[in-house]
């Protein structure tokens, strides 16, 4: 009997003792971890040749001198299931080789595998937690068909498997897929024909360029990015206009990934300023929404929810990691313990939301900026014992860190010196031009005021000069009050002014470098303005609130809660005409350092030693692009997720995303310009025999065909008729607006609480968490198309630009190739045809009013909107 | 983009021959039922002709899912052994051994070992129980109305799962593990195996809000790979907007509606010759044709206005606490009288593991969710009676898995998938019977052992439908997918 000797198969991942079977070898490293004498799952313990051989439950498992025979072997292989090692990287075929060889030589093992040698937890070396190597582009048989490296990694799977590659799909579907794919709307007849007719060998790389070099682009990609990010809207008690969760103006965030995706601004770059743009550039206006990903978690009354979900999407959407399920004890599957947990929340600790004003507006409630910041240095992160708030254990104070077991270390924590526009962001001069502008303008709105009062109080006067009542005094005393609540208005209003000038004018010495030394005596004269300007106000109050009061006393009913108010606000109102304090400052002034922790966290995740971020991104854009991801749990790239379906090929993307300086663009453009995205959708015929090798086509041998997106199928509705609202960005739109506005879905309110009826069902992503959408098929989607106003109304605008006069013949093919980009078969066109000299038969028997072959010709075009090729991107 | 218009002349020609006209014949979604196109030609195998495999004693199921894992004992299987032993440690008892069991590891499918906690102080019971009917079976407190037909009920005792989280909720319906992917729920294989008793109605529906994407999502009343047209329907149970925009836009009549499905079912007949592998398209021109009949069948099944104030009392829903859950019933009620194969009910869904998931605070949160469902649930009962409808309707009420003998925390139980009860009425299932057991503290099945798929293989039995007649070819299906049918509660 010759051993073979495992140094010699140096190729071979192993780290074992010489002298000793191979097959054995193996068993020890990637199966007797399960199948051991203490674990023995499904009853099967392989540490003994006996053992091995009496089999578990599903029967022997070798049989010594029959590889063929061996169940060990089939699982191992994948032939039969359960497939083995379970939930980890298949053996490679040098592995399976060995073992089949082993067992062929009779299964020897020398000496029992001890539970001892069991390997190392398999844990710390599972493929995803190990920074991805560059393979090597496999060289295949099928060269012709290789466009890119994309091709020939899956050009090795198929020639595995005898799966032959379906052919390029013709050019009408290529273009619409590319078109759909990249920018979110299908090509007009127009669009199609110039593609046509470019002869050019390159004519598609060129529209690809040309669609990527679209700002339609952003949009399309930027929903996807939104999904993965949970983009909210804020919602809460709307009519209260209470925001309890996610924040105001989150718009901002929105228009700030459209414009990054368009500029191809690094993904690695926009993970860093979604989470660290505050401390990294804290001035820059056009950075600050990024910090939307996270102020997106506010929640007003749960600031540990907030937390919670800070933590884990940030794990899930960017390292596809389940770190939520640590949060109340040590992870299940992940080696991430629950102190792990906690002392990454420790990153997120120090942070709150705000909103900053922005240019021409000073009322932060009708716009600003929100962004995040660190609100506290020294708040402490403690472990909560069982998750529970209630119960934390308040010996350890955590510190930040990552999880151990992904092996990139985290740079140093260094904190951030903010500069005065960041930590006091009233002081910039724009807010003090608003500010001076907003005075003016309150002046002129009391002088005005003072002017009707005077006006309405000489009306009085002049009606009581001929009548005598009782009514007519209390009437005059009424317009009397008002006439002088308004004069002491404007004399506040006129005072406040040159209050706040002189305040911004020591504000401006306070923090003026070098300092300035006029400082004292303008801090000085703004406390005196304040002070004189507060008096008046105070003034002002103290009247306004006499009248309230008296009012609430002279009222029929007298409401006792009015009183009190009215009450409260007379004597705080009298109290500020005694306070003597220092000139206050213009807006609130933050703290002047942020902690760097974020900082530092966003540095590990968005590099290139993380070994999740890259990975986790490309298996984002290849099911968006492919229709189905390489790792199935999109959101979970740890043990307890799936396996890649070509791990080579993630690895492979995930080093040229970086490579690429993790531009985008390169990824899609490599992505959709491979052989594998142009190859057709369907296998064509009922028993094609790659759908018997695999049916589900795991191993892409052929295009997935998809639905389109709900908003998607809004857009492409508008889009064809020409009625599509190209504008950009701006403040969400009212949800229940989505039939009438004509803006694209994207820019529509949608949080939790408030979505577009019509983008619902269609599976519109849930905006708490959506990794991966649905794409469900429901009578209520054939009823939304049919039925909407939006499906109608601009099935009547289709038919009118494609023509109302024209004959049945050529309506019929231009309506095919408008709405479904593609040509009527002679089948289809002659049943078109039959419909269009038909069906005016009918209206007129039902006593239609509209001109009988108008309205045929609308529910003609309406028919293709409801037409599965129309929402099918093929 | 018409790349193979002469190349299936065997589908083409099968088609011209078997196609009726749109809706004035038969439709072209009642065609396609059962993937008859697609798999037509593997040889030997033909698809489901929607006839039951032997004489039915069933036509329908209404299936009532409890989302969180109910409590076995303190609902349907009382052990008074917890209370004497209540505070001691389970070393400490006569059950020492319980955790040493070997089910303990040939029961859960662990990923990593030893992960499962035993929580060892055994938490006394938290409610009484009373013997009721003739057949004495012993219900908690908690149920008084349906302790009142347990003569019609027949509890399973012996339910044993896998899944010690709560992907048991989706293991419950599919049979299989989380972690080993989406296969078809039972409502789907129903769905699958018959005909439609109404073509104006989905034959598969889901009421309530089901199981959160936490736990296996909409693939808990899902289809995986029989196609999505075999997953269960969502509807709303209000008789206005049940489904939204189902009315056409003003100024378009009925009859010019469907001239336009008309045209557009021609269409789907042309790209259904073209592309006799797409699923997803068969689906949906199905679900146009449903959609079209469902605008005005699926309101007036909404719409109570026909019952009586008797019946609307005996549902519950003349109180805040049982009307939510009592409307759900009623409503299935309705469903299953108007010819729907499979009612699906969840309830307790709190946007996670589930309302009855009581870690904490177990006798409040049971109590309160007993008194949700107890009243509408025992309405069901009585009111399918009344109807007639009771023997050919199967009601099964179930949950994910059991809550452990001991405490957690101080007041509550952890999950417990090693025994736990569920139980089957009407439909040709015995009355008055308490199936399998646990062991004396409701720690092990250890009488009679049921693994979920027994019951789907049961209320398949009582439909006429054998499983194993249903495969798809390459879908190989394991023993224990099909499950044995419970002999002993079938009458």
């Amino acid at each position: 009997m010759t051993w073979l000797r495992v140094l010699v198969l140096a190729s071979l991942p192993l780290l074992v003792q010489a002298e000793q079977p191979l097959g054995r070898a193996i068993l020890e490293k990637r199966c007797v971890g399960c199948h051991s004498a203490q674990l023995k799952k499904s009853g099967l313990d392989l540490s003994r040749r006996d053992l091995a051989i009496r089999g578990g439950d599903r029967g022997p498992a070798i049989v010594p001198g029959n590889s063929k025979a061996s169940l060990l072997l089939k699982v191992a292989k994948h032939d039969v299931e359960p497939h083995m090692p379970f939930q980890a990287v298949k053996l490679s075929e040098a592995e399976l080789e060995a073992i089949a060889k082993w067992i062929d030589q009779d299964a020897l093992y020398e000496r029992p595998i001890e539970a001892s040698a069991a390997p190392e937890p398999a844990a710390s070396k599972h493929w995803a937690f190990v920074v991805p190597k560059r393979p090597a582009i496999p060289v295949v048989k099928n060269a012709d068909w290789v466009r890119n490296p994309i091709d020939a990694f899956l050009a090795a799977e198929h020639a595995k498997r005898n799966l032959v590659p379906q052919p390029e799909t013709d050019k009408r579907t290529l273009l619409r897929r590319a078109y759909v794919d990249l920018i979110g709307v299908p090509p007009l007849p127009a669009e199609i024909n110039r593609f046509l007719a470019d002869g050019s060998p390159n004519a598609y790389e060129t529209a690809v360029d040309r669609l990527l070099a679209d700002p339609r682009y952003g949009e399309r990609w930027a929903r996807h990015w939104m999904d993965v990010w949970r983009y909210s809207d804020w919602y809460g008690w709307r009519k209260g206009n209470d925001v309890r969760n996610s924040h105001r103006f989150m718009w901002r965030w929105r228009d700030w990934i459209v414009e990054s995706l368009n500029r191809d601004k690094g993904y690695d770059d926009m993970v860093v300023d979604m989470l660290a743009a505050d401390e990294i550039s804290p001035k820059d206006p056009n950075s600050l929404p990024a910090t939307g990903f996270l102020a997106r978690n506010y929640s007003k009354y749960d600031r540990d929810g907030w937390l919670q979900d800070a933590v884990d999407h940030t794990a899930l959407g960017l390292l596809g990691l389940t770190v939520k399920c640590a949060r109340c004890h040590d992870h299940k599957y992940d080696p991430i313990s629950q102190a792990e947990y906690y002392k990454f929340r420790s990153f997120f600790e120090p942070y709150e939301v705000r909103v900053d004003r922005v240019k021409g507006e000073v009322d932060t409630d009708k716009d600003g900026l929100t962004r995040i910041y660190d609100a506290a240095l020294d708040r402490p992160t403690y472990l909560l014992i069982r998750g529970d708030i209630q119960n934390p254990d308040k010996e350890n104070v955590l510190t930040p860190a990552v999880p151990l077991s992904l092996g990139a270390p985290l740079g140093k924590i260094e904190s951030v010196s903010l500069p005065i526009e960041s930590y006091y962001p009233d002081h910039r001069s724009f807010v003090h031009a608003d500010l001076i502008a907003q005075a003016k303008s309150d002046i002129e709105r009391a002088e005005a005021e003072l002017g009707k009062k005077r006006e309405a109080y000489t009306a009085v006067e002049r009606e009581l000069e001929s009548v005598n009542l009782k009514a007519g005094y209390e009437k005059l005393r009424g317009a009397s009050d008002q006439l002088a609540l308004a004069q002491k208005a404007l004399a506040a209003a006129k005072e406040y002014l040159p209050a706040l000038e002189a305040r911004i004018a020591a504000d401006q010495a306070k923090y003026a470098v070098p300092p300035d030394l006029g400082y004292e005596a303008l801090a000085d004269a703004a406390k005196k303005a304040e002070r004189k300007a507060g008096i008046l106000k105070a003034d002002e109050n103290v009247l306004r609130a006499q009248l309230e009061f008296t009012e609430a006393l002279r009222a029929e009913k007298p409401d006792e809660k009015k009183i009190t108010e009215a009450q409260k606000r007379l004597s705080a109102a009298q109290k500020a005409l005694t306070q003597e304090a220092e000139y206050s400052s213009i807006g609130k002034v933050y703290l002047n350092k942020s902690t760097g922790r974020r900082t530092a966290l966003a540095q590990w995740i968005a590099s290139a030693g993380n070994p999740l971020t890259a990975r986790v991104a490309i298996n984002h854009m290849w099911l968006r692009h492919f229709g189905k991801p390489l790792v199935s749990t999109v959101f979970d790239f740890g043990l307890n997720g799936k396996a890649p379906s070509h791990p080579e090929l993630l690895d492979w993307l995930a080093t040229e995303f970086v490579k690429s300086g993790w531009s985008m663009k390169a990824i899609h453009r490599l992505m959709v310009t491979s052989s594998a995205y142009r190859m057709r959708s369907t296998a064509g015929e009922a028993n094609h025999p790659s759908a018997a090798i695999d049916p589900e086509n795991k191993y892409l041998w052929r295009m997935n065909p998809r639905r389109m997106e709900a908003e998607v199928v809004r857009d492409s509705i508008l889009y064809l008729a020409g009625r599509m609202d190209s504008a950009m960005g701006g403040p969400e739109i009212d949800e229940t607006k989505g039939l009438e506005s004509r803006r694209r879905s994207i820019y529509f309110r949608h949080s939790p609480d408030t979505q577009m009826e019509f983008l619902k069902m269609f599976d519109a992503p849930n905006p708490a968490e959506c990794y991966t959408r649905n794409e469900s098929v429901v009578p209520q989607q054939a009823l939304a198309l049919a039925n909407s106003r939006i499906g109608q109304e601009q099935a009547r605008v289709l038919a009118k630009s494609i023509g109302l006069e024209s004959a049945p013949a050529a309506f019929v093919k231009a309506a095919f190739e408008t709405v479904l980009g593609r040509l009527p078969s002679t089948e289809e066109q002659s049943i078109g045809e039959r419909f269009l000299v038909r069906q005016p038969e009918l209206l007129a028997s039902l006593k239609v009013s509209a001109p009988t072959g108008e309205r045929a010709r609308e529910s003609f075009v309406h028919v293709l909107l409801n037409h599965n090729d129309f929402v099918t991107i093929r | 983009m018409k790349t193979y218009p002469a190349s299936h002349p065997i589908l083409r020609r099968n088609f011209l021959a078997d196609l009726g006209m749109g809706f004035t014949g038969l439709s072209l979604g009642a065609m396609l039922s059962g993937d008859g196109v697609v798999r037509a030609a593997t040889a030997g195998w033909q698809p489901p002709d929607g006839k039951p495999h032997f004489p039915a004693k069933a036509k329908r199921v209404i299936w009532l899912f409890m989302i969180g894992g109910v409590s076995h004992v303190e609902t349907f299987d009382p052990k008074p052994a917890l209370t004497k032993y209540g505070g001691y440690s389970l070393a400490d008892t006569p059950y020492k051994d319980y955790q040493e069991n070997p089910l303990v590891k040939k029961n859960l499918r662990e990923v990593i070992a030893g992960l499962h906690k035993i929580h060892p102080s055994l938490y006394p019971l938290q409610v009484g129980f009373k013997k009721h009917g003739q057949s004495g079976i012993e219900v908690s407190d908690w149920w008084p109305n349906v302790a009142e037909c347990i003569d019609d009920i027949a509890v399973v005792r012996s339910m044993w799962t896998t899944d010690n989280n709560h992907g048991a909720q989706m293991q419950f319906h599919s049979g299989r593990h989380v972690l080993e992917g989406q296969f078809p729920t039972i409502g789907s294989w129903v769905h699958y195996g018959l005909s439609s008793m109404n073509e104006n109605l989905p034959q598969f529906v889901v009421l309530g809000e089901p199981v959160d994407t936490c736990c296996g999502g909409v693939a808990s009343h899902g289809a995986a790979y029989l196609g999505p047209e075999h997953g269960g329907v969502q509807l709303e149970v209000r008789a206005e907007n049940s489904l939204p925009y189902s009315t056409p836009t003003a100024g378009v009549s009925k009859e010019e509606q469907k001239s336009e499905f008309d045209l557009l079912s021609e269409f789907s007949r042309v790209s259904t010759v073209e592309y006799p592998d797409d699923a997803a398209m068969r689906a949906r021109i199905k679900s146009y044709e449903l959609a079209f009949r469902m605008q005005t069948a699926v309101p007036e099944v909404m719409r109570f206005s026909d019952e009586n104030e008797a019946t609307r009392r005996l549902y519950g829903l003349d109180h805040d606490t049982t009307r939510p859950f009592g409307e759900m019933c009623l409503a299935a009620r309705r469903l299953a009288e108007s010819g729907v194969h499979f009612v699906q009910v969840f309830h307790g869904q709190n946007g996670g593991a589930g309302r009855w998931d009581a870690h904490s605070n177990l006798k409040k949160g049971h109590s309160e969710l007993c008194q949700q469902v107890d009243r509408p649930i025992a309405g069901l009962l009585k009111d399918l009676k009344q109807r007639g409808l009771f023997d050919d309707t199967i009601v099964v009420f179930a949950t994910e898995f059991g809550r452990t003998p001991g405490a957690q925390g101080s007041n509550g139980r952890d999950h417990h998938p090693f025994g736990f009860s569920v139980w089957l009425a009407g439909g040709g299932i015995k009355g008055g019977v308490a199936h399998g057991a646990t062991d004396e503290i409701g720690f092990h099945a250890v009488e009679d052992r049921h693994y979920v798929t027994d019951i789907h293989a049961t209320v398949l039995h009582q439909l006429g439908l054998d499983p194993r007649k249903l495969e798809v070819p390459g879908r190989k299906r394991l023993d224990i997918d099909f499950g044995q049918p419970i002999r002993e509660i079938i009458a």
